[in-house]
C-alpha cells in the first residue's frame, strides 16, 4: 500500500462539518485502496459527533482539529477539541465491543454505541486531556 | 432527507435515497419511519441500496424502528451495501436484522 500526504483539518464543530470531514477521511482511505475505508470513516464520525454533542454541547464557534495519516503500516487518527471533554475514566470504562442480549428486543441499544465502534475498529485507542485540550489518538495496524 | 414509499400488497417499501444514514439525518429518519408505523404500516421493507455510510446514530435509528414495530410488525432490510453491512457485522446487529440481497426477496419473505 502506498502512502499519501496526511490529512490535517480544522473544522467547525457541527454535525454537517463532521460529515464533510468524515467524507474526506473515507476518500483518503479510498485513494490508498484501504478496503474497509467506510469503517474508519465511521470511527472518525463517531468521535466527531461525540465532540460536537457532548464535549462542546453544540456550542457555536468551536472547532475540531483532525489529523489522519495512512500508509503501508497503519492508519493513525488524532482528533483534538477544547470543549468540556469526558469525565475521568469515562472513556476507559466504555466497552470495547458492543454487548447485548440478542433475544431481548427491548434491550437492544439505540445509542451509546459510538465508543464501542471506535474501539472495535481500531487496534489501540487513547484519550487524554491536558491543559484544556482533549485528544483522541487511535491506530489500526494492517495485518501482514 | 429523501424517502420514497412504494406499496407492494400489504408491504410498504421505504427507500432511503441518501448516501449517508448518520447523525445528521438519523433523528428525522427515525421520526419518519415511526410515523409510518403509527399510521398502521406494520410490514416494512427498508431499501438501503443508496446508503454507503452508516454510523451508530443511523444504526440506532434502525434499531428504534425495529423496537417500535415489536411483535406487531415485521422489518426487513434489503440491498445493504458492503459499507453498511460492515457496520452491522462489527456491531453484531447483522444477527438482529433480517437482510436480503434483493428487494423482491425481502418482499416475498
Amino acid at each position: 500500500m502506498d502512502s499519501c500526504e496526511p490529512l490535517h483539518l480544522v473544522v467547525p464543530a457541527t454535525l454537517l462539518d463532521a460529515q464533510a470531514a468524515t467524507e474526506r477521511v473515507v476518500n483518503l482511505c479510498g485513494r490508498l485502496g484501504i478496503e474497509e475505508r467506510a469503517l474508519y470513516g465511521t470511527a472518525v464520525m463517531e468521535w466527531l459527533v461525540n465532540v460536537v454533542k457532548h464535549s462542546y454541547a453544540h456550542a457555536s464557534g468551536a472547532h475540531i482539529t483532525i489529523y489522519v495519516a495512512a500508509g503501508p503500516e497503519a492508519i493513525e487518527l488524532r482528533i483534538e477539541d477544547t470543549g468540556a471533554g469526558m469525565a475521568p475514566g469515562q472513556f476507559e470504562a466504555a466497552p470495547s465491543e458492543l454487548l447485548f442480549d440478542e433475544s431481548d428486543l427491548a434491550a437492544l441499544p439505540e445509542n451509546g454505541m459510538g465508543l464501542a465502534i471506535i474501539k472495535s475498529v481500531m487496534d489501540s485507542v487513547y484519550y487524554h486531556s491536558e491543559r484544556g485540550v482533549n485528544r483522541l489518538t487511535a491506530v489500526r495496524r494492517w495485518a501482514r | 432527507m429523501l424517502l420514497e414509499d412504494t406499496s407492494e400488497g400489504d408491504c410498504l417499501v421505504v427507500s432511503l435515497k441518501e448516501q449517508r444514514l448518520d447523525a445528521v439525518i438519523a433523528a428525522s429518519f427515525k421520526e419518519a419511519l415511526l410515523e409510518r408505523i403509527d399510521h398502521g404500516q406494520h410490514n416494512i421493507v427498508l431499501d438501503m441500496a443508496y446508503v454507503n455510510f452508516m454510523d451508530s446514530s443511523g444504526l440506532g435509528a434502525v434499531v428504534a424502528i425495529l423496537k417500535h414495530l415489536g411483535d406487531k410488525g415485521r422489518l426487513r432490510i434489503c440491498r445493504v451495501t458492503p459499507a453498511v453491512m460492515a457496520v452491522l457485522k462489527l456491531t453484531r446487529m447483522d444477527r438482529i436484522f433480517r437482510t436480503f440481497e434483493t428487494l423482491q426477496a425481502a418482499i416475498a419473505a
